[in-house]
């Protein structure tokens, strides 16, 4: 049995504790601290809200934290499990940035930034290619990755201008698709 | 105040647009920061990039850093609070709107479009923000092999991270 609600509090905790697990992405971790330990939700309610999560524009993970927060504990606990995700690995980076103003002019520093900033471009690319495995299901759908992708890596276009092109596209190709499944 | 205010609002703006999360928004932040407003040189922006990746916590932890170069502790909080509220008001009223939908259609729909639209501006987020942030063939070369190990294998990114850095570290990069 699961509780039915939980406090402002204990969703704070929680999301804290994500948070500051979640080294090189942290939605695996809100799987296993949500579904598995805690149990706040089944596998299928938290898989709906991630669904949700990811459509709406925004930081994906923090958008979750509203969906859990607000479920539990209206808008005091979407406002804790934000609050909570954010507070620590803020706290982090800033004394990172702190020892980044210290000591950025050593070479050794310079070196190992451009390495992890070369490495996750390639996670955020490795990422992309995952996402788009899924798509292969209704080839059409490829078209608006394609133009999305070449509007905005080729011609530099600003992302309001290739949600604003590509949107109608997407939004006739999904409905199609969403007939033919 | 001025540069605070405008640090609220534009990054407000494209709260609301971040299909595929903050990965897409990534040229965008670049363009604002780096481009128009001058707020910090493209150096320190990709060194900006990397601590985020390395450090625990949301991948907006980039957008919290530029915020705190801009204008210290304030600066960070405000950047924060700005690339969040839009976005998660949205999805405060609109989950419970999806969830209800009962046309299965137009629910998948809506799915279908907006996952599409998500992979579309993460690839092409990586592509445009590489050109800007890798210097050379070998940083290239080691955003390539990161991307295939990031597709076909199981590795923690915590792996490739370190990795990065070691070779960053040993003057590879």
């Amino acid at each position: 049995m699961q509780p039915k609600t939980l406090t402002p509090k204990q969703l704070f905790i929680g999301f804290s504790k994500i948070g500051l697990s979640g080294f090189g992405g942290v939605l695996p971790w809100a799987r296993r601290k949500i579904v598995e330990q805690e149990k706040w939700l089944t596998s299928e309610e938290f898989n709906a809200m991630l669904g949700i999560s990811q459509i709406v524009p925004g930081p994906n993970i923090v958008n979750l934290s509203i969906c859990v927060g607000s479920r539990f504990a209206g808008v005091k606990g979407a406002f804790a499990a934000a609050l909570g995700l954010m507070l620590g690995p803020s706290a982090i980076v800033i004394l990172l940035g702190l020892l980044y103003e210290q000591y950025h002019s050593l070479t050794a520093v310079q070196g190992m930034l451009r390495g992890i900033s070369a490495v996750g471009i390639g996670l955020i690319a490795g990422t992309g290619f995952k996402m788009m495995r899924n798509e292969f299901s209704f080839p059409p759908m490829l078209l608006v990755i394609a133009v999305t992708v070449i509007a905005a890596g080729y011609f530099h276009l600003s992302l309001g201008l290739v949600v604003l092109i590509a949107s109608p596209l997407a939004v006739y190709l999904a409905w199609k698709k969403a007939q033919k499944i | 105040m001025n540069i605070l205010f405008s640090l609220f609002i534009k990054l407000s703006a494209f709260s609301a647009l971040a299909f595929g999360g903050i990965n897409a928004l990534l040229p965008a932040l670049y363009e604002l920061s780096v481009v128009q407003e001058h707020w910090l040189d493209t150096q320190t922006f990709a060194n900006f990039f990397a601590i985020a990746q390395a450090a625990p916590g949301p991948n907006l932890m980039t957008v919290t850093l530029i915020g705190w170069h801009v204008y210290g502790l304030l600066g960070a909080i405000v950047a924060s609070i700005a690339i969040c509220w839009p976005s998660s008001i949205m999805i405060y009223y609109l989950q419970g709107y999806i969830g209800r939908l009962s046309d299965p259609i137009k629910k998948q729909t809506i799915q279908f479009a907006a996952s599409a639209l998500a992979v579309g501006l993460v690839l092409g987020s990586a592509w445009n923000i590489s050109q800007q942030i890798n210097e050379n063939e070998k940083a290239f070369a080691l955003t390539f092999i990161s991307i295939a190990i990031v597709v076909f294998t199981r590795w923690h990114p915590l792996y490739l991270i370190a990795i990065g850095g070691a070779l960053g570290i040993l003057g590879f990069i």
